[in-house]
């Protein structure tokens, strides 16, 4: 069962969204989502006041699907804490999409903003175009990052992908800007276009794999082997890789696969093997 | 004539508590124990070509003369149409003033943010996420006998900082430097002269001996107190030091994190770090293990270049794992007199140091979504407050921008560009100067501002005007039926 939200005005001040999600609209009439409030900035609003509400919802929360149409920048936390479902952002998402998710999908046709699917536990999330800093996260202050599901970019990444990231797979098909995988614990991330470096900083295990250029690599990651290949949850990805492990000023284990053919720059370390 | 003893300056962080002013008929006329900025800034602050003297509203696109009530009215009107409005500033006032701006933002749903957002901020969220080992500055004076500033040109930024609590000071335990650094300094001077004579006679300029780069002087095996000075230039700070470690602009983290490598007695692959010969670095290394109680202060530039609070995080884990070793402390070099107790009064009324976001009723923080820099430059914000601070001149440009389109209130003692660009201007009263309140050294030890003189006629103290503001917002909502 669908049921469609389309933005009625432009956003200026932010807008709390977390009622957004399948679990909050199933079982629910038209009118009965309509009524829902959230925040305007400091003004509180009902749905209908920001969204025309068409369609029905599924019964129980597997059932309900959710598309929301136009320029959603300004959001933040659509589907936060979402178990089933699915929701599609027609245009850009706002801040915080899928915080805390335990299941579901959601798919973001157009840019996402940063703290993309922090701290989720399950469930998948895909950005067509471009996401922010921050994805797959913790908040402020906490050491529980991403702690299961998959989050995909086809774009490029903002800072500190996959920061304090406990489990799960981020998957980034143009660049990341620095310090992906910073302070990660565990779980992979796979850059398939370059990566502006500081990768794993502070990060005690994990995997991450660039598989275009890096732009240098941190002194306390260590020269290990040249692998040829590597498998990402069962896919295979065709190398050959520089492993380097770190980040040992943290005592880390974390392995770093960088593709050997595209990082000439580093080919000094090959004395060390 | 009066004299004023144990004045205590109102400008950096360095909050030096001994100032002596003299004061006849209401006016300041001498003072001593100042520093250059400190002494201009008693002598001059008077001046009525800088000061806000009356309170302006724009009107027809132009800024008029109008009553004060007149002013508080318009600002209170403002505040309580907006929906998303921001209340920045905050370090240069007095806890009591930040404290009423608090109560205001709660009230008003706004959102309080202070100058740290664009200093010590990456500084803070840094302490949340590994803590900071720490100490105040009277220990670091009477004990400290290696101190390091990073990133950080206290000559220039923190004039007595050096005389009052390091190098220069003269500690129970640790002696002065000082006729060893003013030696230095002598020969500094000589340096120059015989360049710039050479300069001149020879059209060319001398050749001075180098220091090699490779290794640490021998001297440094002396006992006596070191002066370390890593930065991305020479600036007047590291020529005083005894050595000075030049790091490439923007590679502060790597080397921080090669020194922690060292300093847990592991090895470094690569001949250099940032621009910086591994064999040094294993001196420095050795050295810091090597004494008995070191310090490390980092200023802006390590906290806006590169890795932000990433490089304060490696900088406090490097302090940390120093302390299985030796021991060792760490502080940042806070800038605005009261911007620690900004911080401080903020953590304590709402729980988090700055960008607080009061919009849903109770405070939410997350620097990058609630700070004043982001909301503006992400245009949300629908209004202003700004107290004792210039956010038009070194706010990025697109967030002045936002910032100036929307109605803006500025609450400040002398005439800035801020102030030229708002709606409603409050002339205030000098916090330290015209009125006595509470601020907070950059090691969080509170001292009392004392009031030297009576502020000028329609010149009240920031926290009069909030209240007053709060007074009259209260008022508006009870009227429109606003809970
Ligand atoms: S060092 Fe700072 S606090 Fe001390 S007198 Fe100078 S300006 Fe004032």
């Amino acid at each position: 069962m669908t049921l469609i939200l389309k933005l009625k005005k432009k956003l200026s001040a932010p807008v709390s969204a977390e009622c957004i999600s399948p679990d909050t609209f199933a079982g629910k009439q038209e009118s009965e989502i309509a009524g829902l409030t959230l925040w305007e900035g400091n003004r509180k609003r009902q749905l209908s006041e920001i969204f025309e509400v068409e369609g029905i919802s599924g019964s129980s929360p597997s059932e309900t699907t959710i598309h929301i149409k136009g320029d959603l920048s300004k959001t933040r936390r659509i589907g936060a804490g979402m178990t089933e479902g699915r929701i599609v952002i027609q245009g850009n998402g706002g801040m915080h999409i899928g915080e805390e998710m335990k299941g579901g999908t959601i798919l973001v046709e157009g840019n996402a903003g940063s703290w993309l699917g922090s701290a989720m536990k399950g469930g998948v999330i895909e950005v067509k175009r471009n996401a922010g800093d921050y994805i797959g996260g913790a908040h402020r202050g906490s050491t529980k990052g991403m702690r299961g599901g998959v989050i995909i970019v086809h774009g490029n990444a903002g800072s500190e992908a996959g920061s304090h990231m406990r489990k799960g797979l981020i998957k980034i098909f143009g660049d990341a800007d620095q310090f992906a995988g910073i302070y990660m614990k565990d779980g992979t991330i796979v850059v398939h276009g370059n990566s502006r470096g500081r990768l794993g900083a502070f990060m005690t295990s994990g995997k991450i794999v660039v598989c275009g250029k890096a732009e240098s690599v941190l002194p306390t990651f260590s020269i290990d082997k040249i692998n040829r290949k590597t498998k990402i949850h069962g896919d295979e990805i065709a190398g050959p890789f520089y492993v380097f492990v770190g980040d040992l000023a943290e005592h880390g284990n974390g392995k770093l696969y960088l593709s050997q053919t595209e990082n000439e720059h580093l080919k000094s370390v090959e004395l060390f093997l | 004539m009066n004299v004023i003893r144990n004045v205590t300056c109102p400008i950096c962080g360095t909050l030096c508590d001994d100032l002596e002013v003299t004061v006849k008929d209401n006016v300041i006329v001498d003072a001593a124990n100042t520093c250059a900025i400190s002494d201009a800034k008693f002598m001059n602050y008077s001046n009525p070509k800088h000061r806000n003297l009356t309170p302006l509203v724009r009107k027809n696109g132009e800024l008029r003369e109008t009553s004060l009530e007149e002013a508080i009215k318009k600002s209170a009107e403002i505040l309580v149409d907006a929906s998303y409005p921001i209340l920045y500033g905050w370090s240069c006032t007095s806890c009591e003033a930040i404290s009423a701006g608090v109560e205001l933002a709660e009230e008003i749903g706004g959102v309080i943010d202070n100058t740290s957002t664009v200093c010590h901020g990456p500084s803070i969220l840094s302490i949340q996420n590994v803590g900071i080992p720490t100490s105040t500055l009277g220990q670091i004076r009477h004990r400290a006998d290696l101190i390091i500033y990073w990133a950080s040109d206290p000559y220039s930024a923190h004039p007595r900082h050096m005389e009052r609590y390091t190098a220069f000071s003269n500690g129970r335990f640790q002696k002065s430097e000082w006729a060893h650094y003013v030696a230095r300094l002598r020969g500094i001077l000589g340096k120059k002269r015989l360049s710039r004579a050479s300069e001149l006679v020879l059209m060319k300029e001398a050749e001075l001996p180098v220091v090699s780069g490779g290794k640490l002087p021998p001297k440094f095996e002396t006992d006596k107190r070191k002066l370390i000075v890593v930065d991305v230039r020479k600036t007047r700070s590291a020529e005083l030091a005894d050595f000075f470690i030049q790091v490439e602009p923007n590679k502060d983290f790597e080397l921080i994190q090669a020194l922690r490598l060292l300093v847990r007695d592991e090895e470094v692959e690569t001949d250099q770090v940032a621009g910086v010969p591994v064999s040094l670095l294993e001196d420095v290394a050795d050295t810091m293990i090597g004494c008995d109680f070191g310090v490390l202060f980092f200023g802006v530039g390590l906290t806006m270049s590169s890795g932000k609070l990433q490089n304060i995080d490696a900088a406090i884990a490097l302090t940390r794992d120093l302390n299985y070793r030796t021991k060792f402390v760490i502080m940042p070099m806070r800038g605005h007199f009261n911007v620690a107790g900004a911080n401080i009064v903020s953590t304590w009324q709402t729980g988090y140091p700055f960008a607080v976001d009061f919009s849903q009723g109770y405070p939410r923080y997350n620097p990058g979504e609630t700070s004043a820099v982001d909301i503006l430059s992400r245009d949300e914000a629908d209004a202003s407050l700004i107290v004792a601070s210039d956010p038009v001149s070194n706010f990025p440009r697109r967030a002045v921008e936002n910032l100036v389109k929307n109605p803006l209130i500025a609450i400040d003692p002398v005439v800035s560009p801020t102030t030229a660009m708002a709606d409603v201007v409050l002339p205030s009263a000098f916090v330290g100067i015209e009125e006595g309140g509470t601020a907070y050294r950059m090691d969080r030890v509170p001292l009392p501002m004392k009031k030297l003189v009576d502020p000028p006629q329609n010149c009240l103290s920031d926290r009069e005007i909030l209240q007053r503001i709060l007074h009259h917002v209260k008022r508006l909502r009870a009227q429109r039926g606003i809970a």
